[in-house]
This record gives structure tokens, C-alpha cells and sequence, in this order.
């Protein structure tokens, strides 16, 4: 089971466009049994395919809905409020992924007000535990054999959260503007990567696949940005060949009534489409040589 | 026409992405570092260093009835020292250890875990070996890493070269354990590997006193071991145990030979037959630390001390050199002498 995570400290810079397409690319087209984890405390990963709930103990913040195959009828769920996040890993309680209107894909949502609490612990025994829940919950035999795929969308931080992303992950790809602040938001990522580089074991390595320009404008500032870059003789090996436009449709298509709703669904030509399956299919490549 | 505005990152920011990228790609350390809970550490029972003190004791405290009681309780209180040390200012080297199923075995840093139970802590930092090391590595970094210390004992020392000899004849041929073949394998110079050969090599008596404690230094041991005579070497032994410095005890062994030597002369020119000897052979040997002997024993005479200089910078690993050296201080006492 590969697992796939997208990351970058600097926020605004697509990781949720990018792991919404990536995860729709494994599952609609490669035929791949994918679940999305939504590791933001936005959670707005989750909103894409659930109508996500304001938690009354938290007004700001976003909870799951109460799932489909809740019964309060049933004994087996009479513990159970309905509602399941990732972040009850941190709870000690079970997980149950939602079902989308993709066939096999899967998502376990965020919690805003639980993740958040899981972001903000500061005591060393439990940010250590913080840090391996995720590994723990993805290496159990019951996620290995239910899903060939995992696509992670993460908070735009370097803290708990995301270190438990990166040492849960096989492959990260760090998606970034090219523009001053989100490359700085790549060396916060090239940090925690070498952080756990040198400190996981050799046999299954933690896979930067790159750096991948987004939303990318044909302006001097970007081509500019992404040709340094790609001058410098260490980095360049890094910077994806491939890279997302700006582009209208990409915010469109997250509209909760649009139609098509996944851009894999536009017509063959359409130059998303055809983008998304460029970059996609590269980065799958990559992945599952 | 303004110059068209160009865009790019900064210095600081290229130079932080490139060293980190080159951190990752050239990392090929055999070890990675972790933090481990203490919980999960064995000690190693094959480890040379034969503390009495085990993990059961800092862990549940030492029972009553223990035979070693005495023992224990003594290294208790020194590991609570550096338990003290480890709590105020935190562990400063890491542990070496390497993963046995579900433990971490010590390969280096018994005492210092210990400790770190004792101070409280739950957890240790400590680099894990890449992959699990060969026994003849392991052997020599515990090697390499007790013989920096220096309250193990000589015998404790010993002990680890020869275990490491043998672990290294399983793999390799080994014909005659000599000072070339330990400077091979554990990477010392010529003349401390001939200190061991000596030790290893040395006569019952001298053994004995290296296994009992009398004898702690190597030096004093090799040079003891190299005496031929036995009433000479049990009067060397005697002094080294009373403490003498390893320049009393050269005193001691020149004299010695010199009482021997005439003696041997009056027995020589009452049984003389052939030619007169017009001159003296000085004898060969193969061990560096022979000549190296006989230089230091001739520069530390009051005399000769203005020459120490020509000798400073004699390569001892070299035999050409050694040769040119011993050559050299021959041809100065013959002129010393005559003057």
C-alpha cells in the first residue's frame, strides 16, 4: 500500500487541489481501491465530498456528518455519536472511513476542533505518540488490505500533524507557487524530510517524488522562480517536469453542485483534463514503478 | 528604457534547499539515530566490560542475598553520579545499540543506560545500526569503545583482544598472532600492538598478575613479559605491583642485566676458546618496541637527553626507519663514549 501525501508549511499553494486530483486519478482511472485522508483542521478535503457539519462546541470549526451506515438501532453501534474523523486515532477510537460518490474511493475526514487539540500538544510522550499514530492506524492489517492507495492532504504547518503525515507517508510531493513564500514553505518540507531520512530505516525510505510547480502563470515572476530553480545542479533533480496552470475550472469543479464534479469526468479534450492526467499519471508513474 | 525586473530566489534560500538535499542523498551512516525506551534495552552479556550490575538491579534494586551484593552497591553509587550528570545536563554521547527482535541490544553505553535509569528517564537517545552488525565488527567497536575508558581493567582488555582475535580467525587465516597482523586488525600502531602481542604472549607468572589486578598497565606488562630471566622478572613483578614507575622498573631490568652480563662474562672468558671478539653484535629482533626501549631508556639518561631531538620524528611503524634510528644511537654512544 503506497501512501501518498501532499506538503507544504505555506498555505494557499493547492495541496488540497492536488490531493483531491491525485486521488480521483488512482481511483477512476487506475482502478485503485483509494482512501483520502483529510489531515487539515480546515478540512477542507473533506468538505469536497462530504457536507461537512458546524461543530456547536466549536462554531468555527467543521465536523464530519453522521455516517451512512450508522444505525442507533443498532447494538453494535450504540457507543458510537455516528460521526467518525481521522482524528480519532488520537482517541484511541475505531476509525470508519465514508464512502464518496467515486466508486472506490473512500475518505476518513478531518475534525476540526480533535485535530486541532492533536496539533497543539506540546508535551514531549504525547507529541511522540501524536507522531506515530498515524503509521499505526495506516500499518494495521485492516487498512493494508482494504485499500491499495492513500492520498493525505495535510495542514499547512511543520508541527505534530504534519510530522505524523511525514513519518506515516511513502512518497511526498510538495506542491508550490512559484513565488517567494511558498518556496520557502519547501524548505520547511526538505527539512522535515531529511529530519526523518536520517532517522527511518533504510529498508523503506521516505520518497520525496518533488517539487510541483502549481498554479502556475505564465508570468516572469514564475517562470523566473521556477527557472532558478531548475538551474541549480542539487535542486533540479527535485523539480517536476510536470506542473499544474492556474486555472478556473480546478475552483470550479469543487463546487458542491457542479457538473461534471470530477474533472476526470470532462471530455477527452478538455485541457484540464488532459493537464490533470499529464501531471497524475506522471506522478503514478513515479510512485508505482 | 528600464532594464526588465528579473525574478529569483534568494542565496540563503538556494543554499538551505541544497545542503538539505545533499543531507538526505549522502547520508550513508551505518547508524541512525533514535530515541529508544529504556524499556525496550537489553544489555549485552557477551560485552567485555564484566560489570556486576544489571538491568534487574537498577531496575527493581539489588537484592539482600546477592553474593556480588557489595559489588553492586559500589557501582550503584558511581552509576548515580552519572545519573546525576545525565539529569542536569542530559546524556551527551549517544548510546550505540542494535535491534535483536523486539529489543535493542547495547553495543556500546551499558553505563550509561543504567544510569539513566537510575536518574528516572524513560527513554535514551541512541544510534541504531542500518543493518545488523557482523559479530567481528561488534566486537570491535566495543573494543574500540572500552579501550578509550580507562577504568577497564588491563585483564578486561586482554580478554577483548582475544576475543576479537579469535572472532577474526573464523573468517581469516591467522598463522602467528604478531604486532602486524593487531595493527591490521584493530587499526593500533605498531608499537601498541606490539605491547599487546607481549601481554598476550607473556609468561604464567606475569598473566597471573594481570588477571588478578596487579599488573594494570600495558606497557609495564609488555616490558615484564619481554624478560627472559626468571628471578629478574619476579623482582620486575614485584616492583610493578608495589607501584614503581615504568622507568624504575627499565632501572631495575638494566641492572639486573648488567649483574648478568658480567657474570656471563666471567663464564665467557673462562671457557673462551676461538678467536678474541674485537667487537659487539647487537642482536636483532623483530619487536619495535625493543629498540624503542633501549632508545627512550638511553635519551632519559641525563647525558644523552640533548639528542632526543634527531629522534623525535622516527616513524616507530617503519622497521627501515627503526633500523636507521637504533644505528644512529649506537654510532652517537661510541662517540659520546670515547669523548
Amino acid at each position: 500500500m503506497d501512501i501518498i501525501a501532499f506538503v507544504n508549511n505555506k498555505g494557499g499553494v493547492g495541496k488540497t487541489t492536488c490531493s483531491k486530483l491525485m486521488a480521483e486519478y488512482l481511483s477512476k482511472t487506475k482502478n485503485l481501491r483509494t482512501l483520502c485522508i483529510d489531515f487539515d483542521p480546515q478540512c477542507n478535503f473533506s468538505h469536497q465530498y462530504l457536507h461537512m457539519e458546524i461543530d456547536p462546541a466549536a462554531p468555527e470549526g467543521l465536523m464530519p456528518p453522521i455516517h451512512p451506515d450508522y444505525d442507533p438501532d443498532d447494538p453494535d453501534d450504540s457507543d458510537w455519536d455516528g460521526r467518525s474523523s481521522i482524528a480519532e486515532i488520537f482517541y484511541g477510537q475505531g476509525v470508519v472511513p465514508y464512502p464518496t460518490y467515486v466508486e472506490k474511493l473512500d475518505i476518513a475526514p478531518g475534525h476540526a476542533e480533535k485535530l486541532l487539540t492533536a496539533e497543539s500538544v506540546r508535551r514531549s510522550e504525547v507529541v511522540d505518540k501524536v507522531h506515530k499514530q498515524l503509521a499505526n492506524f495506516l500499518n494495521s492489517p485492516d487498512v493494508c488490505a482494504a485499500y491499495d492507495a492513500v492520498v493525505i492532504d495535510t495542514a499547512p504547518s511543520k508541527g505534530p500533524l504534519t510530522i505524523s503525515v511525514i513519518k506515516a507517508a511513502s512518497h511526498i510531493v510538495i506542491p508550490s507557487v512559484m513565488e517567494e513564500q511558498p518556496v520557502q514553505g519547501i524548505y520547511g518540507m526538505l527539512q522535515l524530510w531529511m529530519q526523518e531520512s536520517l532517522v527511518r530505516e533504510k529498508s523503506r525510505p521516505l520518497k520525496l517524488i518533488g517539487i510541483l510547480p502549481n498554479m502556475f502563470k505564465q508570468t516572469r515572476l514564475h517562470k523566473d522562480i521556477l527557472k532558478s530553480l531548475q538551474d541549480n545542479p542539487a535542486i533540479s533533480k527535485y523539480v517536476l517536469p510536470v506542473k499544474f496552470s492556474q486555472r478556473i475550472v480546478y475552483a470550479e469543479v469543487d463546487a458542491a453542485d457542479s457538473t461534471p464534479r470530477s474533472i476526470f469526468d470532462f471530455y477527452e479534450q478538455h485541457v484540464a483534463k488532459s493537464e490533470a492526467m499529464e501531471v497524475c499519471s506522471y506522478l503514478a508513474e513515479r510512485i508505482f514503478v | 528604457m528600464s532594464k526588465k525586473k528579473r525574478f529569483g530566489i534568494s542565496e540563503a534560500l538556494t543554499r538551505g534547499l541544497t545542503e538539505t538535499i545533499s543531507v538526505v542523498e549522502n547520508n550513508s551512516s551505518i547508524y541512525r539515530n533514535v530515541v529508544l525506551p529504556l524499556s525496550r534495552i537489553e544489555l549485552d552479556p557477551e560485552n567485555p566490560r564484566k560489570l556486576a550490575i544489571n538491568l534487574a538491579d537498577v531496575r527493581e534494586g539489588i537484592r539482600p542475598d546477592d553474593p556480588r551484593y557489595e559489588q553492586k552497591q559500589e557501582e550503584h553509587e558511581k552509576l548515580k553520579e552519572l545519573g546525576q550528570t545525565i539529569k542536569t545536563s542530559g546524556l551527551i554521547n549517544p548510546v550505540v545499540v542494535y535491534k535483536k527482535g523486539e529489543l535493542y541490544r547495547i553495543v556500546a553505553g551499558e553505563r550509561r543506560c543504567l544510569a539513566s535509569i537510575i536518574a528516572g528517564k524513560s527513554d535514551i537517545e541512541a544510534r541504531v545500526f542500518n543493518e545488523k552488525p557482523k559479530s567481528f565488527e561488534l566486537k570491535l567497536i566495543q573494543w574500540i569503545e572500552n579501550t578509550a575508558r580507562e577504568d577497564l581493567t588491563l585483564n578486561e582488555r586482554l580478554d577483548n583482544v582475544r576475543d576479537l582475535l579469535e572472532e577474526y580467525s573464523i573468517h581469516h587465516e591467522v598463522n602467528e598472532i604478531n604486532a602486524t597482523l593487531l595493527k591490521n586488525v584493530m587499526g593500533l600502531s605498531l608499537s601498541q600492538a606490539s605491547y599487546y602481542v607481549a601481554a598476550l604472549n607473556a609468561p604464567e607468572d606475569v598473566q597471573a598478575q594481570i588477571r588478578n589486578g596487579n599488573i594494570r598497565n600495558l606497557d609495564k606488562a609488555a616490558l615484564i613479559a619481554g624478560i627472559d630471566s626468571k628471578d629478574t622478572r619476579a623482582e620486575a613483578i614485584e616492583a610493578c605491583v608495589n607501584g614503581s614507575s615504568l622507568k624504575t622498573l627499565r632501572g631495575i631490568i638494566n641492572q639486573k642485566n648488567a649483574q648478568n652480563r658480567r657474570h656471563h662474562q666471567v663464564n665467557l672468558q673462562s671457557a673462551k676458546s676461538g678467536r678474541p671478539s674485537v667487537k659487539i653484535t647487537m642482536g636483532s629482533t623483530h619487536r619495535v618496541g625493543v629498540i624503542k626501549t633501549i632508545v627512550d631508556c638511553v635519551l632519559s639518561h641525563q647525558d644523552y637527553e640533548k639528542h632526543i631531538d634527531l629522534f623525535s620524528k622516527v616513524n616507530w611503524s617503519d622497521l627501515r626507519e627503526v633500523n636507521k634510528a637504533f644505528r644512529k644511537l649506537v654510532e652517537l654512544l661510541e662517540m659520546e663514549i670515547v669523548v
